[in-house]
């Protein structure tokens, strides 16, 4: 069940979603006072705890494109990649240094960006470009336990959410568009989306997603 | 069939125990051998059971690790990731092939089956084991058995990473005989694996069961496949096998059983050669039973039935034979102990045969031997036409010898005759017996009168030369009575009477022999006198006359003398000398005795009433003395009828004491005892001596009548009364003389000092009534000698 509401114009009925096919649920923010541009949401999993590294991001219904994508860095470092969650915008540029004296092999056969840097150590001659919207998940082949997720945006609001499962989008524009949110420990890799009409005051919501336990490593072959 | 014989009952009862006991031995043996084997079958098939899970579960590990290593193989992921299903496919049947895998399955991370090498073309849709699949998503692997298109399959589902889940590598082993040989290999079980197919049929889909059995696997299988209330979860028989149902469980909820089997009768072939060993050590143990209590048995009743033919024989009287055992056991014992009993009767029969045959004293045989040999000779002589003659023998004044020498030398001058007479006779079947006291017979078969002469000529010939017995010389003659059978006589008893006869007359006529005779035999009288005599003291016949006793000194009668009178109905006065010999041969006397004791005493009791005192007394038999009641019988008559002993004088003759002089002074000296006054009765006629008269206890002398008879007339018989009252008087006798006929006799008597007189000149002998009115007259005229 998914309730959307603002205080200053509450939603109708005709605006209530449902959004079963994921089992999410999408709280109105019941906040009495809008600041104008700023969407504030906060994300839950379905026991209530509040999620972190939750990507966030609205898209306006217009099909508004990036101003410009701001390059990324994620480091591997004690085998693990940091930071676990990226979001870029489509067309970023991202560097993979290795900060570790082992070598690492990074990989993706995602659809949205398939590549590969063979064994290296340092930093690679040339960062990997993202272009195309969709989630990205890195691993290092020689390292199973390393894993990492890019997603690739094409809108300039989007954000992580924090340990308490916040997340602010400023200065958005007041217009119709689409929320989408994902976590990493969703069961699938496409996001939820609902619609989200961001006024001058902007727009608060709440989130609740239905995740799985910690991504489950698989226990070691005997 | 009844069992009498020991032998057949101890071979019988060994036969039967031993075979109870091997059939019982064989039984239990079997049941626990069945049960052992059975238990351990069941073992082995629930250690099967363990073992074949055990199997599956590690060969999920194998495709699990197989399957995981395909999964994190870089170029595999990369196939995957490429979404190009031709590659992915060949990628598949490529690395399935490298494991031996029957199916190899792609999935997508929504569940979607996007390849398929059994099924290559099939159109994408969703994977059919959604359970499995979620299984798989929990844990990142997941195996189970599924079933599909008959086969079963075991499925390993591996997420395949990229290093996020990218989808789902499905690996499949497919259930089959192969699989099932290697647990059969592993375990020595026959395995068959069954799954219910959709139209609820089963289908077999492995086993190790060869072709040709499998339908008939499949139909004792399948009641039990379809019952109800699910599998046994122990082992079970099923035609002739112990089987256990291990359920599979399969995805889907499809059902699948494994069935583990062993053959009861395979198991049990490693305990066939030990239960036919059992057997014929049965067997044997059976066949040595019945030869040794065969053996036994016979040991026992062999000897047993010698025996009982041992006894059979002694019991006929054979004893020739001896014993024919001669075992050392209790067998032997007894066979030892019937021969000693044989030796022992045989010896016994002999001494009894010696003791009812033969005389002790002269070895000859006796009486009843004599009568059966006599016996026996009749029928042969009848059968033969010939003659048997008896002879019969009996010395003359035995009695003599007998008193004169003493009984040791008689009883030697009878062994002395007696060989004298056996010397006499000439043949050997001649029998020469000895009857009794000095009587002897002779039976001669096969011989006529003329043969009993020439025997009795020669016996009385032998007898001539006197026989020496102790330094005496003894003349000894013989009485024969001849008889002859069949002339005298057809019977013994006949016979022997008959010769009895001709003996006596022989010894009355002094003739040496005498034949028999019929006038022999005219004296019926002799034959009716003891039925007559009966009579006589029933019908009181019997009286007692009274004769009286002077005291010549005194001139009084104080004593009286009881005689016995017969007054015959018919025959009038019998005289005593007529029948008391009779009475005392044949011992009637005893009871005519006791008569004239009882009537006397009872007289004398009367008289003493009436104030006569007359001392009584009575006359004593030879006879009477040997009778041992005699003394009691006095004891009893004196008491009952009150009379004092000291007023009874007994008579006894001079010769009666002689008979026999101990058993006599015995006697005497008892009723001395008593009190009784003893006499000697017709003294001076038999041949007692001073010195024993000297010893017996008698206080009377009756001189013999013969004597006083003619004493005033021959001078002889005067000295014998006179030496004879001289000798009374010194040895303190009384002396009494009888048949005193003549005032002369009593006179010359009163001369002599004789004590008494008794006569026919005082008084004859009177009945009662009579005697007391002599007595009476007597009373008022004293007669006094002088």
């Amino acid at each position: 069940m998914l309730r959307l509401a603002t205080a200053c114009q509450p939603l109708s009925a005709a605006g209530r979603l449902r959004v079963l096919a994921v089992g999410f649920m999408l709280n109105a923010g019941i906040t009495p006072h809008c600041q104008a541009g700023t969407v504030e949401l906060v994300v839950h999993d379905q026991l209530g705890a509040a999620l972190g590294d939750a990507v966030v991001f609205v898209v306006p219904k217009s099909g508004a494109s990036p101003a410009g994508p701001a390059p990324a860095v994620i480091d591997q470092v004690a085998k693990a990649f940091l930071p676990k969650v990226s979001i870029v915008e489509a067309g970023a540029e991202v560097t993979f240094p290795n900060k570790d004296n082992i070598k690492h092999h990074v990989y993706s056969f995602s659809p949205a960006k398939v590549f590969e840097l063979k064994l290296y150590s340092g930093i690679p001659a040339k960062p990997v470009v993202f272009e195309k919207p969709g989630i990205v998940v890195l691993g290092c082949n020689i390292h199973d336990g390393m894993i990492a997720y890019v997603y690739v945006v094409d809108s300039p609001y989007h954000a992580l959410t924090d340990a308490t499962g916040k997340a602010t989008l400023t200065d958005v524009p007041p217009a119709d568009y689409t929320l989408h949110v994902w976590h990493f420990r969703m069961p699938s890799t496409a996001a939820v989306s609902q619609p989200i009409a961001v006024r001058a005051q902007g727009a608060s919501t709440a989130v609740t997603l239905k995740v799985e336990p910690d991504a489950p490593v698989p226990p070691p072959l005997e | 069939m009844r069992l009498h014989r020991l032998r057949s009952r101890i071979v019988a009862f060994y036969t039967v125990l031993s075979l109870l006991i091997s059939v019982a031995g064989l039984g239990v043996m079997n049941f626990f051998i069945n049960r052992n084997a059975q238990s351990q079958i069941a073992e082995e098939l629930l250690i099967g059971d363990r073992v074949f899970r055990r199997t599956l579960s590690d060969k999920s590990h194998q495709l699990e690790q197989a399957a995981s290593v395909l999964a994190a193989d870089f170029a595999f992921r990369e196939a995957v990731a490429t979404r190009d299903r031709d590659t992915l496919l060949s990628a598949l049947e490529n690395h399935g092939r490298r494991i031996h895998a029957n199916l190899m399955m792609m999935i997508d991370p929504d569940g979607n089956l996007t390849a398929n090498t059994l099924d290559e073309d099939a159109v994408p849709g969703r994977f059919g084991y959604p359970a499995l699949l979620e299984r798989a998503r929990a844990n990142g692997r997941a195996s189970g058995i599924v079933s599909t298109n008959d086969h079963l399959y075991q499925l390993v589902l591996v997420a395949v990473r990229a290093p996020a889940v990218i989808g789902w590598v499905a690996m499949g082993f497919a259930v089959n005989d192969s699989g099932a040989r290697d647990l059969s290999a592993l375990t020595s079980l026959q395995v068959s694996v069954l799954a219910r197919a959709a139209n609820n049929d089963w289908h077999l889909i492995a086993t190790t069961i060869d072709k040709a059995a499998q339908p008939r696997l499949k139909t004792s299988l399948m009641p039990l496949l379809t019952a109800a209330n699910g599998y046994s979860a122990r082992p079970i028989v099923v035609a002739k096998d112990l089987t256990l149902f291990a359920p599979l469980t399969l995805e889907n909820g499809e059902a699948a059983v494994a069935v583990l089997q062993r053959s009861l009768r395979e198991a049990l072939q490693p305990f066939d050669q030990l239960r036919r060993l059992l057997a014929a050590l049965a067997a044997l143990g059976l066949a040595a039973t019945v030869l040794g209590s065969v053996a036994i048995a016979r040991g026992i009743t062999g000897p047993l039935s010698t025996l009982s033919d041992v006894a059979r024989r002694i019991a006929k009287g054979d004893y020739s034979e001896p014993i024919a055992v001669t075992k050392q056991d209790e067998v032997g014992e007894l066979a030892a102990a019937l021969h000693h009993m044989r030796t022992d009767i045989a010896t016994r029969e002999a001494t009894i045969m010696d003791l009812a045959y033969r005389d002790p004293l002269t070895r000859l045989p006796n009486r009843a031997l004599f009568n059966e040999r006599l016996q026996q000779a009749i029928p042969t002589a009848k059968r033969s036409g010939t003659a048997i003659s008896v002879l019969t023998l009996d010395l003359d004044n035995f009695k003599y010898v007998n008193n004169t020498l003493g009984h040791a030398n008689g009883d030697l001058l009878l062994q002395q005759v007696g060989l004298r007479i056996q010397s006499a006779l000439m043949r050997q079947t001649d029998t020469l017996a000895r009857l009794g006291g000095d009587e002897f017979a002779i039976l001669l078969p096969a011989a006529d009168l003329v043969g009993a002469r020439e025997i009795a000529n020669r016996v009385l010939k032998v007898l001539e030369t006197p026989v020496s017995i102790e330094g005496h010389t003894v003349d000894v003659a013989a009485s024969i009575g001849i008889v002859s059978y069949p002339q005298h006589g057809q019977d013994v008893l006949t016979l022997m009477s008959r010769v009895d006869l001709s003996m006596a007359v022989a010894k009355r006529n002094k003739s040496g022999f005498a034949e028999y005779d019929v006038s022999y035999d005219q004296t019926p009288e002799r034959l009716s006198l003891l039925s007559e005599l009966r009579q006589a003291t029933e019908n009181d016949e019997l009286i007692l006359y009274y004769q009286p006793k002077l005291d010549i000194a005194a001139g009084q009668i104080t004593y009286v003398e009881a005689l016995l009178r017969w007054q015959h109905p018919r025959r009038g006065f019998v005289a005593p000398d007529e029948f008391i010999p009779f009475a005392e041969q044949t011992g009637y006397i005893r009871v005519i005795t006791q008569w004239v004791l009882d009537t006397a005493l009872k007289q004398t009791a009367a008289w003493r009433l009436r104030g006569l005192e007359l001392n009584m007394c009575v006359n004593i038999s030879a006879r009477d003395l040997l009778n041992p009641d005699l003394t009691q019988h006095i004891a009893r008559l004196l008491k009952q009828h009150g009379v004092n002993p000291g007023w009874i004088w007994l008579e006894i003759t001079e010769s009666a004491i002689m008979d026999d002089p101990i058993r006599a002074q015995q006697v005497i000296e008892e009723l001395h005892h008593m009190g009784l006054h003893l006499s000697i009765d017709d003294f001076g006629t038999g041949y007692s001596s001073l010195a024993y008269l000297k010893r017996l206890p008698v206080d009377e002398l009756k001189i013999d009548k013969s004597f006083v008879l003619n004493m005033n007339k021959d001078h002889d018989d005067a000295i014998i009364v006179r030496s004879t009252i001289d000798l009374g008087h010194n040895m303190n006798l009384k002396v009494v003389a009888e048949g005193v006929d003549c005032e002369e006799t009593l006179q010359l008597l009163d001369k002599l000092g004789c004590d008494i007189a008794q006569g026919y000149h005082i008084c004859r002998p009177l009945a009662v009534d009579k005697f007391e009115q002599w007595l009476a007259g007597f009373a008022r005229a004293p007669r006094h000698a002088a």
